[in-house]
């Protein structure tokens, strides 16, 4: 996989999901983009494929008639490594927090556009293939140097606190990528703060505060509303 | 007896045992007694036996003709006093004392002046009639009074069951007027299809199988039951059927303060007429209930049907749309490039619409199943305004946001989600509703107990009368042209703020536009340290 080059080897997409129309607009659109994709209509099905295929990317429904979306997520996660992207309805926020939590990569709330789902999956894989984070992040006006523990804004330095310098590091590290508050809690203050949501909505807010050109209006540390947070990712 | 309820399958048998000696206490307290007759006898034989010890003290003084006054005086005192029977042996004891002691040859019965004879016969026709005339007096006396008590009850009763609009009411009514004019406690069933059940007893009424067996066969049989009755007489209750012309309602049962009372004319006269008004008052209860049944009914009826139409509307027109665009580039030849991209935007437009209103059609089935559960958590109100205006941000363009925060707004524990909802749709309303180079405002801070938030346009406002309306379902105000509502988003925004505990209401802006503010209990998050982090 380290050695994979766009060109040589088109990254292969495994769908999971029962809807036919969403399996024909996802192979259309996913095979003129350039990518290998193969369909699986139920959970089960899914998981086979998973193993003889050995795809890239799983794009997974979770509202499946046979297993819960989550349940396959676990299943996957038990011996593969390649990113999940889930896609649910808006009215089960729970599901995706659950699918996240339970080891998924990202999600997408349908109905969704194409060229957000190219986005997310290009992310996805592009997360794959570079481990090891740029030692400079970049994304606006936010400069963050992990190496020399350096945050900028405009080209001008800030200052964080620690609290605030580690969510901004663990985002850093995962950007584009949405991280769960239960993520961000337990790996930030430990297992034991898993429910004490408030500590971190404060220091995101100061975060915001230091880091955004209108706290309002964030451009760059996103909220996913019910979910968790995102650092807009800078390429 | 076994065997009888084995054989009888399906049909219900009651077994009310009753032994013999109860059957016989039954029989014997059917004759109304309310008094003890002994007391009155007791006291007819002392008065006579005063009256002779006052005439021999006194004798010396009269003649014996008139010692027997004192005694015709006793005969009046006692049919005044104790009754016709006791009057009636005061005359005849009377008599016999007067021979006895006063007429010569004293303590003999013999009379040796027959004058003495004409006395005797006077004196026990006189005592008598007077007895028989004071007796009935004091009866129509006696009856009117009970007349007036009942009379009185009855109308009590009437005035308290004309004021029950519902069944507690009616019931509480009984119960209340048959503890003050009867003393008795009372338990009231009702019909439930076939079966009966308590909707109201005294705390003293502990009833068994057997009790609800007297019942059942009250109920069933549309007679009178239980004690003081020839049917099942052992029974601890009175059962009345509460009849009225066209069916029986339920059955009223009655324990008396006095076992006397269940045999007495005039307390089965009073419970006749209590059931009878019991049973009009319920009647009238299930009437008035069944109307507005018929009401409530109509009216949903109304509002589905309003529902169908407008959202089969608003699902058709977008899908028309759609279809239209679609349709028309894949099958239309010659189309420009201009036509194209205008036709693609219409369908993405509308598709994003339908998504929109599918949405809120969500929301409100939740709101009206009652299944809106609310996830409370701590929020930061300016991450909630950034989460709406990032959902809104394709249809913001270059309007102006102004955002009107104080730094010190605490943490605010609410559903995120549904509150994002709110404010989306508040803001979207505020976006088609005002004109393009009008800024929205949005302003939040803390009020006492409760976090305030408005929702500042300034686009036409709407009609005085309208604000309070506009958070009704499917009311749309006239909108100006290309802004078409649902009608639902408003009432979505009502009903997630009152499922907060909240209040919603619009207002005008001063200046011209529409104000929503938004007022939230204020609920602190718990409150614990923040770790330093090494």
């Amino acid at each position: 996989m380290d050695e994979l080059k766009p060109g040589e080897h088109p990254p292969r997409i495994l769908v999971v999901d029962d809807e036919a129309a969403i399996r024909r607009l996802l192979a259309t659109v996913l095979e003129s983009s350039g990518f290998v994709v193969h369909l699986a209509e139920n959970g089960s099905l899914g998981l086979a494929a998973a193993a003889t295929v050995r795809p890239d990317l799983i794009l997974l429904d979770l509202g499946l008639p046979d297993l819960d979306g989550v349940e396959v997520i676990r299943r996957l996660r038990e011996w593969s490594p390649a990113p999940i992207i889930v896609l649910s309805v808006r009215e089960r926020e729970d599901d995706k927090v659950a699918a996240l939590d339970a080891g998924a990569d990202d999600y997408l709330t349908k109905p969704f556009g194409v060229p957000e789902l190219l986005a997310r999956i290009r992310g996805s894989l592009r997360r794959v293939v570079s481990q090891a984070p740029e030692p400079v992040f970049r994304s606006g006006g936010l400069e963050v140097d992990l190496a020399r523990r350096l945050v900028r804004v405009a080209d001008q330095e800030v200052q964080l606190t620690p609290t605030e310098y580690e969510i901004l590091r663990l985002l850093v590290t995962n950007a584009g990528k949405v991280l769960t508050h239960r993520q961000l809690l337990s790996r930030i203050w430990g297992a034991s703060h898993l429910e004490q949501p408030h500590v971190l909505r404060v220091n995101i807010s100061n975060l915001r505060r230091k880091i955004e050109h209108d706290p309002s209006r964030p451009s760059v540390l996103l909220t996913e509303s019910g979910v968790g947070y995102r650092l807009k990712a800078g390429f | 007896m076994d065997q009888i309820i084995r054989a009888s399958g399906e049909i219900d048998v009651y077994v009310v045992s009753m032994s013999l000696g109860e059957r016989q206490t039954a029989t014997q307290q059917r004759r109304p007694i309310r008094t003890i007759p002994w007391a009155g006898y007791a006291a007819a034989v002392a008065l006579v036996a005063a009256t002779t010890l006052l005439s021999s003290l006194v004798q010396s003084f009269f003649s014996p003709t008139n010692i027997a006054m004192f005694y015709l005086l006793a005969v009046v005192l006692a049919a005044v006093r104790l009754g016709l029977q006791p009057a009636v042996l005061t005359a005849f004891l009377g008599v016999l004392a007067f021979d006895f002691f006063f007429v010569p040859p004293v303590f003999t019965l013999v009379v040796a002046d027959t004058e003495y004879l004409l006395t005797f016969i006077v004196f026990l026709t006189v005592g008598l009639v007077i007895s028989s005339t004071v007796a009935r007096s004091r009866e129509r006396a006696e009856a009117l009074r009970l007349r007036e008590v009942q009379t009185a009850s009855l109308y009590y009763l009437s005035r308290d069951l004309a004021g029950a609009a519902d069944l507690v009411a009616v019931t509480g009514a009984v119960l209340r007027n048959l503890r003050e004019s009867l003393k008795a406690e009372i338990v009231v069933f009702l019909a439930d299809g076939e079966q009966l059940k308590i909707i109201s007893a005294s705390e003293k009424l502990d009833l068994d199988l057997k009790e609800r067996a007297v019942a059942d066969w009250t109920f069933r049989n549309h007679q009178e039951a239980g004690r003081g009755t020839a049917t099942l007489g052992a029974a601890a209750l009175l059962y009345l059927p509460l009849k009225t012309s066209a069916n029986v309602l339920g059955v009223l049962g009655v324990r008396m303060a006095d076992p006397t009372d269940y045999n007495s004319q005039q307390h089965r006269l009073l419970l006749d007429a209590f059931a009878s008004q019991t049973a009009m008052a319920l009647e009238r209860v299930r009437f008035s209930q069944q109307a507005e049944q018929v009401q409530i009914l109509a009216a949903r009826e109304t509002l589905e049907r309003a529902l169908l139409n407008s959202i089969s509307h608003d699902l058709r027109t977008p899908l028309a749309s759609i279809t239209g665009a679609l349709s028309s580039l894949r099958d239309q030849e010659g189309l420009d490039e201009t036509a194209r991209t205008e036709l693609l935007a219409t369908a993405g437009e509308e598709a994003a619409r339908l998504n929109r209103f599918v949405g809120n059609l969500l929301d409100m089935t939740r709101l009206e199943a009652g299944a809106v559960r609310l996830k409370y958590t701590p929020c930061a109100v300016e991450e909630l305004i950034g989460c709406a205006l990032s959902v809104l941000d394709p249809r913001l363009g270059k309007r102006k946001i102004e955002v009107n925060l104080p730094p010190d707004l605490p943490l605010v524990m609410l559903d995120m989600g549904c509150m994002i909802q709110v404010l989306v749709n508040l803001l979207d309303n505020s976006l088609k509703y005002s004109p393009q180079d009008q800024p929205l405002g949005i302003n939040a801070r803390t009020d006492r107990a409760w976090l305030v938030m408005e929702i500042i346009d300034h686009g036409p406002g709407v009609a005085e009368a309208d604000l309070e309306r506009i958070f009704d379902k499917f009311h749309r105000v006239p909108a100006p042209e290309g802004a078409r509502g649902t009608g639902l988003g408003l009432s979505i925004c009502k009903g997630f703020v009152e499922a907060h505990g909240g209040k919603i209401k619009a207002a005008l802006t001063p200046g011209g536009g529409l104000t929503v503010t938004i007022r939230l209990p204020l609920i602190p998050p718990p409150q614990t340290e923040d770790p330093a982090h090494g």
